[in-house]
């Protein structure tokens, strides 16, 4: 006889009911855990937000999540390493737009509905140009033909930073050319007290390259003719690259530092937060420092903006966003657990969390909440503001190799080693043979005069 | 004439020899001559990944090929021989002198010794950090110190022409305190019979270093100075932390493009077929240098 048949008749049905009741709790809400995860990630400057969220989470679920905090290219590194293994180390993959081509491609990721058929991204979340849908049969990004394989962690772009109490004081107005900014940038170039203009001219995994993006595709220039559709016809040396990159040159070498050749994004950085720098473009991650009174003299004083556009141009900052996604080759409850956490970080009070701990929410309502009226979330309406322009920066997965060749040819450039002209006919000489070896329909523009 | 008894002995110690040397030369080759092996296969491979897969394809001498025309290998090339005569001479002069003083010296001895160890005690990421502030145009305290006697201040790792000399000076920071210890070594095994002969004569402290020290370190200083060129020529975190190889190309140095070529850029065979031709040219400057210490030997 069973222990459950031997029990007094109401008895056992009040133990039923309660097995019934259990059942249809959630887990979580149980108490329940889920297989502790793993998330790679880079130390960026967005991420002390990231962290936040997810102690929330931990906090939230009792689900255990373990963060493997790398530098930049190191990230990508370990990500490769790990994908390529028998079993995968890590069960979350933040990936920089700069290396998702490489994994779409390579076929490491699993979609989502795969492991959970019922799960979508939520309307709510930013599309960031379809970069978290994969077509694997016709190898692009895209909502329509492809499936999800992942959610956005962090919508980075590039932005304006300026110091609205030196405007204010000159009586500038807010730049939307690279012309006025060039304009800007001179007239409050005071050095070595301040430098009117600060850039990433620095080579290194991508610097120089993700800064100079977005002034060559607001100038109607583009490093392919028709990436999108197939064309990887190199148009990086036409003359609208030549006059993005001279804009460029001359801010840098009008209104910058002595050196901007050596300046990364942890010096612009620098220059902004020690009140050295009048503008500079570094990434909307970098934000939450500026009115750190621990670590920012110019509390108060920063504002941002879109970035300007070339003449007859558009804005075109370009998108250095982060997707989380999960890697085929680890076992299926750690997949699971995965999902759970990005399910989670979808919603909108996580990102709600996200946006007051200063980072980017991923969801467009949490840009409409009250609280990003406050002073201290400035920052939000140029997010708003530069919402329909990001740009990717590549979709292939040569693209390292693309940034490698565009670091070392605008640093020389940046340095005084080439003139605008020969960095840009040799570098896109180089991509083109990258490109044709790689077996690419492609081609190149004749070298500018 | 000998004996079965004593053939089968000897034979016997002989395949014992074998059986015993058998652990060692497994190891070896797990640990070092399947790597190389392996590092040769991937150096005439194109490797491509596709649904999670390695595809591997033959790319003959390709990657070879194609290194003279790879700016960056040149440069690095280049910039690190470059770093490694101008860094391992001026670390011997240091170590050598700085450990005859502290061989010579009575009092303080083991805090002269302990100060001068002290760098190479220091984890490489804490010198790039030491460095990179302290090389920091801005707020830099070298720059801070020459501001002090009315010098003006300099871009020490974004000026092109004294971004290497100054990670240079930075490795000879870091590696003196290794040369140092070795050369102590070689100068207190020094037999202090030709000391005392060299007294005896009359010799003033300029001739004995002159005709006694240097001529019985030299082997000391052969076998450090070889030691040492092979671990620059390796020069790898002093680079990656200080300048990432710019500007432009001014510390590029091989190793790193090596890392660029291999694991940023994902180029398994090219970066194979760079490592293979580096493993080639340090197997040549050891041979070289063993080469010419054997003649040293002979001729003493």
């Amino acid at each position: 006889m069973s222990t459950l048949t031997a029990m007094p008749r109401t008895r056992r049905w009040a133990a039923l009911a309660t097995v019934a009741l259990l059942a249809s709790v959630p887990a979580a809400a149980l108490g329940q855990k889920l297989a502790p995860i793993t998330v790679v990630i880079n130390q960026s400057p967005w991420f002390g937000g990231f962290a936040k969220v997810v102690e929330a989470y931990e906090k939230e679920t009792g689900n255990k999540v373990n963060l493997d905090v790398n530098p930049f290219a190191g990230s990508a590194e370990k990500q490769r390493n790990s994908v390529r293994a028998k079993e995968g180390q890590f069960d979350l993959l933040v990936m920089n737009s700069t290396w998702l081509a490489e994994f779409y491609h390579g076929g490491f990721l699993v979609p989502l509905n795969e492991i959970d058929p019922g799960f979508k991204l939520d309307p709510q979340v930013i599309n960031y140009d379809d970069t978290a849908y994969w077509d694997p049969k016709t190898k692009t990004n895209n909502s329509k033909t492809g499936v999800v394989y992942g959610v956005p962690i962090n919508g980075n772009i590039g932005v304006l930073y300026y110091r609205a109490d030196l405007y204010e004081q000159a009586g500038l107005k807010v730049p939307t050319t690279w012309d006025e900014l060039l304009a800007n940038a001179r007239k409050l170039h005071n050095p070595p007290n301040v430098y009117g203009m600060v850039l990433r001219g620095a080579r290194s995994a991508s610097d120089i390259s993700y800064d100079w993006m977005p002034y060559l595709h607001s100038y109607n220039g583009a490093i392919f003719k028709d990436e999108k559709n197939g064309d990887f016809t190199v148009t990086l040396n036409s003359p609208e690259a030549r006059k993005a990159l001279d804009m460029y040159l001359a801010l840098a070498k009008t209104a910058g530092p002595p050196n901007p050749g050596s300046y990364g994004q942890a010096q612009v950085i620098q220059a902004l937060v020690t009140g050295k720098a009048a503008h500079g473009t570094p990434v909307i991650a970098a934000w939450s420092q500026m009115d750190d009174p621990t670590k920012s003299a110019v509390v108060g004083k920063m504002n941002i903006a879109v970035l300007p556009r070339g003449p007859g141009g558009q804005h075109a900052p370009t998108l250095g966003h982060f997707i989380g996604a999960i890697p085929k080759n680890i076992p299926k409850d750690r997949q699971v657990a995965a999902l759970a956490f990005m399910k989670w970080f979808q919603t909108y009070d996580a990102q709600l969390k996200y946006a007051q701990a200063g980072q980017p929410p991923i969801r467009k309502d949490v840009y409409g909440a009250d609280f990003g009226k406050k002073p201290e979330f400035r920052w939000m309406k140029a997010m708003v503001d530069s919402a329909p322009y990001p740009r990717m920066m590549y979709r292939v997965p040569e693209g390292a190799q693309i940034v490698g060749v565009l670091e070392l040819r605008l640093n020389q450039a940046m340095i005084g080693e080439r003139t605008s002209t020969d960095a840009l006919n040799t570098a896109a000489a180089e991509i083109h043979e990258i490109m044709r070896k790689a077996g690419y329909k492609t081609g190149r523009l004749p070298d500018l005069k | 004439m000998t004996s079965p008894a004593r053939g089968g002995l000897a034979g016997d110690t002989a395949r014992w020899r074998h059986y015993t040397l058998a652990p060692t030369l497994a190891v070896y080759l797990a640990l070092t001559a399947l790597p190389i092996a392996n590092l040769l296969v991937m150096s005439v491979h194109d490797i491509k990944w596709e649904q999670g897969v390695a595809q591997w394809a033959f790319a003959g001498a390709k990657h070879f090929a194609g290194l003279p025309q790879d700016q960056l290998f040149r440069d690095g090339l280049v910039n690190t021989a470059l770093f490694s005569v101008c860094a391992v001479s001026a670390e011997l002069v240091l170590g050598f002198f700085l450990a005859l003083f502290a061989s010579r010296v009575v009092r303080g001895r083991l805090f002269y010794r302990t100060a001068f160890l002290l760098p190479i005690l220091i984890p490489g990421i804490v010198i790039g950090a030491i460095w990179k502030l302290a090389y920091n145009p801005d707020f830099g305290v070298i720059n801070q110190l020459l501001g002090l006697v009315g010098l003006p201040g300099k871009d020490w790792l974004g000026e092109k022409s004294l971004a290497l000399a100054s990670v240079v000076v930075v490795d000879i920071w870091h590696w003196t305190p290794f040369v140092f210890l070795l050369l102590l070594a070689g100068l207190e095994s020094l037999p202090q019979d030709v000391y005392e002969a060299a007294k005896i004569d009359g010799a003033s402290a300029w001739q004995e270093l002159r005709y006694v020290t240097l001529p019985m370190m030299l082997p000391t200083i052969a076998v450090t100075a070889v030691f040492r060129l092979i671990v620059s020529f390796k020069v790898f975190d002093e680079v990656y932390l200080l300048t990432g190889g710019g500007p432009g190309t001014a510390t590029e140095v091989v190793s790193f493009t090596i890392y660029r070529r291999f694991f940023t850029e994902d180029r398994i065979g090219y970066g194979s077929a760079i490592s293979v031709v580096v493993l080639f040219l340090l197997t040549l400057v050891i041979v070289l240098a063993l080469a010419g210490l054997r003649r040293q030997r002979d001729e003493a």
